[in-house]
């Protein structure tokens, strides 16, 4: 059975929305975020670019898509207004780690390290498996 | 899916979404428009009017129709598909040493495809004009899911519609050789100077932007509090080059969004004739409205706060008193529908109904 939070749990991630709210506060939604955003463009989708982040997350909507971002700061570079948007996203991404909505794979990876001190587990893909952007 | 990022573009306003798609082809683009009964086509997102804000739509977003394809160095020419962003657009041209001259504020993100159905004009208005000047054809998708290509003579149902007549493509653009640009910021006593010395810098021979600061907008730049003028000329004449004058240009990139966060959320566009300037520049410092524009071209971008809309109507009134026009970039969309002129709305209404009489495109904007 998956596992609930408790209240505290659910009171510290509710903080961190809160925080998250703040900091995304005075986002105008000019998308200027995406000029250099390695993700958006990629993938090009809004949803995962940096605005689509700050859409949803005030209006306290916390998707999966926020482990999409590297935390490259790109976004933050680009922000007329200096929003410090990965460290929303960061947030996000422990209040959503608090109401036990990790992805699968962020749960099998921390199993891992856990298990074995090594976030691919015991059988580590091979060197040239490994790349790094 | 999450929606909620398709029902925004950067004009504040809130719509709702059904669906969002992303052809990644021309021909899905036709499939998706003959099977649809509403769509709202979106590009970059980052209008200004609301023209990308669904009604309860499906969402057309354009962005993976990113391919640049053919190019003509003899004939400076580049065929370029609607979602291929103006910045990775000019990164392609540079190794050819060529440009696609217009460059609105939000050259990083904007879409060819929204810039042609808005007829984007941006700060180098004054030399290049507006897209369709540069615009050699489009092909546009019909309500029907039929794919057609318009020329010069054609071309007028969809640029500047904002996507209510058609979905735009495809587009062959005109270029020029790569420019090597240098700029000045200038500081003027008054609107008088500020005027007079917008009028000859107009007169300069390699001039191509004039930029207005009000004064509010200075300081709020961290500049001295007086009107400023920022100059870009397509050779040496400018006192700031290379690197300065990048940091000069990407200051003026920052001063729409620098106001936003003053709690000036709102932007309008009214475009005046230059002998009326000064009489609604006065007007708008009296009442204590910031403002910057294209002022070479009069174009002038006054911001509002949220709770100011009896004071934006009453500044469309001294607009079309003065002979102007309420909106001279930026669109109608949504925002500005109410300030649309009758007889342009009729002319605009028979338009639609000739090029998509099931209502299929855009909903709810312009008329």
């Amino acid at each position: 059975m998956k596992e609930k939070p408790t209240k505290q749990e659910k009171i510290q991630a509710n903080n961190l929305i809160e925080e998250v709210t703040e900091i995304l506060g005075p986002c105008v939604k000019c998308g200027m975020c995406k000029s250099n955003c390695p993700v958006f463009k990629t993938i090009r989708e809004e949803s995962i670019s940096p605005r689509g982040h700050s859409i949803s997350l005030l209006n306290k909507k916390l998707e999966e898509s926020l482990f999409d971002c590297t935390l490259c700061k790109s976004c933050e570079r680009n922000c007329p207004l200096g929003i410090k948007i990965c460290d929303s996203i960061t947030k996000a991404r422990e209040a959503l780690s608090l109401k036990k909505k990790n992805t699968k794979q962020n749960e099998e990876m921390l199993k891992n390290l856990e298990e074995t001190g090594n976030p691919f587990g015991n059988n580590p893909p091979k060197g040239e498996e490994l790349f790094c952007c | 899916m999450n929606l909620l990022p398709y029902e925004y573009d950067a004009s504040q306003i809130k719509g709702k979404a059904k669906q969002v798609i992303f052809p990644q082809s021309i021909g899905q683009v036709k499939s998706i428009v003959a099977t649809s009964p509403k769509i709202t086509i979106r590009g970059g997102g980052t209008g200004l009017s609301g023209g990308a804000v669904p009604n309860g739509d499906i969402v057309l977003d354009t962005s993976k129709l990113k391919k640049i394809g053919k190019l003509d160095q003899q004939r400076k020419t580049v065929e370029v598909e609607a979602g291929v962003i103006l910045d990775d657009l000019e990164a392609f041209l540079e190794d050819y040493n060529l440009e696609f001259p217009v460059n609105p504020s939000s050259h990083t993100i904007c879409t060819i495809g929204g810039m042609i159905a808005t007829d984007a004009v941006g700060s180098r208005a004054i030399k290049y004009g507006a897209t369709s000047k540069w615009a050699r054809w489009i092909e546009v998708v019909d309500s029907k899911g039929n794919i057609g290509r318009k020329g010069a003579t054609e071309m007028s149902d969809y640029t500047n519609m904002e996507g209510i007549t058609g979905v735009i493509v495809k587009a062959c653009l005109n270029l020029i050789p790569k420019q090597k640009r240098t700029a000045s910021l200038i500081p003027v006593k008054d609107l008088d100077e500020l005027l007079e010395l917008t009028q000859k810098l107009k007169s300069h021979e390699s001039i191509s932007m004039v930029e207005m600061l009000d004064e509010f907008t200075s300081k709020g730049l961290g500049l001295e509090e007086k009107y400023h003028l920022i100059a870009e000329f397509e050779d040496n004449t400018g006192k700031m080059k290379d690197e300065k004058y990048t940091e000069l240009l990407n200051l003026r990139d920052k001063v729409g969004p620098l106001l936003s966060r003053e709690g000036y959320l709102m932007i309008e566009d009214p475009k005046l004739h230059h002998n009326k300037l000064k009489d609604f520049l006065t007007w708008l410092k009296i009442k204590k409205i910031p403002c910057f524009g294209h002022i070479s071209v009069g174009i002038i971008h006054p911001r509002f706060k949220p709770n100011e809309e009896k004071l934006i109507s009453e500044m469309m009134k001294v607009v079309k008193k003065l002979g102007g026009q309420v909106s001279g970039e930026h669109g109608i969309g949504i925002l500005k529908k109410k300030f649309v002129d009758p007889q342009d709305k009729n002319i605009i209404i028979n338009v639609k109904k000739r090029t998509d009489p099931e209502n299929k495109f855009n909903s709810g904007k312009i008329i």
